[in-house]
């Protein structure tokens, strides 16, 4: 039997303790079911489980989430015979390390992110790579301690864009919670005759086509990118693709797109082409599945972007 | 020479509101590069730094996983070429170890810079939790600094910082720590703070040293020390014992109301170290003026707290203001004074019982 785990994410005082206090304490969420809950962060909060419907939650201390081991987790969940996991996961750390330690039947049932929406930007601007590390994942944030006054928009945008699935909740400090129904029109026109790809658009058009490529099938569009070589690749492909930075330096990874294109081993690696290219979704080794795969109409060649590392 | 000093501390600590505070009143005709590391909630603004004649460098790599040392080595090499400062002020990214940004420094201005202050801004409400979940990086800014500033010290409960004061001192023992809120204090103060050692040290030592001159010059029999005494026997039962001959071994000083052994002491006591003990306190607990003037008027009970000599201190008062006060046996001399970073106590004299004298401080 897989155990289910929730996990809750986001930095200290972002209001997860509270949360899974009350969870607990309702009866929807708590009917009886054997509950390891692990806490990795000790926050201004404490859990009171007196007040639970049901006394089968079990709350274990992890005072270090970096050095915890599998057989400390699958010990733990054996010493309460537990069939589920709530686990409060650390802000400062990064996530994976952990879920890479659970044991093999652990399985993540929901990863939810808190952030205290007066203090998420700074964090964001100063630790960027733990907050795309929360974001990127969640399936929902909870954005709290929100007034009339604040500016929903930065907040979307920075969940949305690292996370395109993930659901927003806005939390009022007046009680009220709202759903985030924001749409994000995509700054090209998916319906012109020759789909133009701006230079600072680079990034947000490939993950739009990386995750929805049927919805490109049989379009032209055209788009600034570098010229790389595919690997294991006969002649006549190559890979347009542009330098793209999620976070900050040490994650700059190079995102193309395999491209049809008869004079392909005549461009010289890394040198800056404009392509025009019709959209094809078949399978490709480096899809590992099927993907978008271009035909080149036209590959002429031209000036670097201005920002020769693309951004979202 | 450039000195260099940096302010750390997490984020929205207060670095930056400290800095706008020094700038303001503590390094004024100084030359000055702020280097900031880090993207504040209140950017220091650019009016403000033309106002004040000040360079500000900005270092985009605030980013917890982007590595300071290259890149910063070399800025700042740069900036103090360009500008041949006076002084440079460092803000780092708050979720860096502090030690690092020192060994950055030092290693990229060994010859044109000196490492003046490393000071660490914590929030006493929330450093409690922050080391806690933090760990490495939030202690290393603590253990690595000269000095601790502490934020929004009036917005907690005096419990509570005093909790935060005593585990600030478990990660560090010798950095000065200001515990007073800002708007009491000066920059000149706060900069004198970073600059010197703990002032309980300094005050320790002085005393002593004070308290050995004083010994030293003194003939034998001082009539003085010994009217006090008398004016305040019936105050103080015990002190009818340590008159002359009874009690004579237990007397190294000039308190001693006999004479006879004192001159022999006084060959052995050239340091006044070896015969004195001293013990100081920083606290950040209030006193009304009373309860202080109760509390020295009971060091004189010299069976139970052993036999003082002097008490000197300053205390932050429960209406807020400041209470100096210094007092010898039998003469208690407290008034109201200016702000000190954190209040503090000290007491000299021989054989001091120590858990007694905190315990009739209430701390």
């Amino acid at each position: 039997m897989p155990i289910p785990v929730y996990a809750f994410t986001g930095f200290l005082e972002a209001g997860k303790t509270k949360f899974i206090q009350e969870t607990l304490e309702d009866e929807r969420f708590n009917s009886g079911e054997r509950t390891l809950l692990l806490v990795c962060e000790e926050g201004e909060e404490e859990y009171d489980l007196t007040t639970y419907p049901h006394k089968t939650v079990y709350l274990e201390t992890i005072d270090d989430q970096d050095a915890v081991t599998t057989e400390e987790l699958e010990r733990l969940r054996k010493k309460h015979a537990a069939e589920r996991v709530v686990v409060e996961l650390n802000g400062m750390k990064q996530i994976g390390p952990f879920y890479q330690k659970m044991p093999r039947d652990w399985q993540i049932a929901q990863e939810v992110m808190f952030a205290d929406a007066t203090t998420i930007l700074s964090y964001n601007a100063n630790m960027r790579a733990l907050v795309v590390d929360k974001l990127s994942g969640a399936e929902m944030v909870v954005f709290n301690r929100m007034t009339r006054t604040t500016d929903k928009m930065p907040l979307h945008k920075l969940a949305r864009a690292l996370n395109r699935r993930i659901d927003i909740v806005y939390d009022y400090t007046d009680g009220t919670t709202e759903f985030d129904d924001i749409q994000d029109p995509l700054p090209f026109d998916l319906n012109a005759p020759v789909v133009e790809i701006k230079d600072e658009d680079y990034a947000l058009w490939y993950r739009d086509i990386s995750e929805e490529p049927k919805k490109y099938l049989g379009k032209t569009v055209r788009f600034k990118a570098q010229a790389a070589r595919l690997k294991n690749e006969k002649s006549g492909m190559f890979a347009p693709g542009r330098f793209v930075m999620t976070c900050c330096e040490a994650d700059i990874t190079f995102m193309g797109l395999p491209c049809k294109y008869a004079d392909s081993a005549k461009l010289p690696v890394r040198s800056w082409v404009t392509v025009t290219a019709t959209v094809d979704v078949r399978f490709h080794a480096l899809y590992r599945g099927v993907g978008p795969i271009l035909t080149a109409l036209c590959v002429e060649p031209a000036a670097p972007a201005a920002q020769e590392v693309a951004t979202f | 020479m450039t000195r260099i000093d940096i302010y750390s501390g997490f984020l929205g600590a207060g670095k930056t509101t400290l800095i706008k505070k020094m700038i303001k009143e503590a390094y004024s005709g100084e030359k000055l590069v702020l280097i900031e590391n880090e993207f504040g909630e209140i950017g220091i603004d650019g009016g403000f730094m033309k106002e004040a004649g000040i360079q500000i460098t900005e270092m985009n790599s605030g980013c917890i996983c982007c590595s300071l040392v290259g890149d910063f080595g070399k800025a700042l090499k740069e900036v103090i070429h360009t500008y041949h400062p006076d002084r440079i002020l460092i803000e780092p990214s708050g979720v860096g170890k502090l030690s690092d940004v020192m060994l950055a420094v030092r290693n990229a201005a060994e010859h044109e810079a000196v490492l003046g202050n490393c000071v660490t801004v914590a929030d006493a409400t929330k450093c409690k939790m922050y080391m806690k979940n933090f760990g490495e990086f939030y202690n290393n800014q603590i253990e690595a600094a000269s000095c601790i500033v502490l934020s929004r010290t009036d917005a907690v409960a005096p419990e509570k910082l005093k909790a935060a004061v005593e585990l600030l001192r478990q990660h560090n023992g010798k950095a000065a720590l200001v515990t007073t809120p800002w708007d009491e204090l000066t920059g000149a103060q706060l900069r004198q703070a970073m600059e010197s050692a703990p002032a309980i040290e300094e005050e320790m030592e002085r005393l002593l040293e004070e308290e050995h001159h004083h010994h030293d010059h003194d003939g034998c029999c001082h009539d003085h020390d010994h009217d006090h005494e008398h004016e305040h026997e019936h105050e103080h039962e015990h002190h009818d014992h340590d008159d002359c001959h009874e009690h004579d071994h237990e007397h190294h000083h000039d308190h001693d109301d006999c004479c006879h052994d004192h001159d022999h002491e006084h060959h052995h006591h050239h340091h006044a170290d070896e015969v004195f003990t001293s013990w100081g306190r920083e606290t950040t607990q209030k006193f009304s003026e009373e309860e202080l003037r109760t509390a020295l008027a009971a060091l004189d009970d010299t069976w139970k707290y052993g036999m003082v000599l002097r008490a000197k201190g300053i205390v932050q008062s429960r209406d807020g203001s400041w209470l100096h006060f210094d007092h010898v046996p039998g003469e208690a001399d407290v008034r109201h004074g200016t702000a000190e970073v954190i209040g503090r106590l000290c007491v000299i004299g021989s054989k001091l019982d120590e858990d007694a004298i905190a315990e009739l401080f209430g701390l």
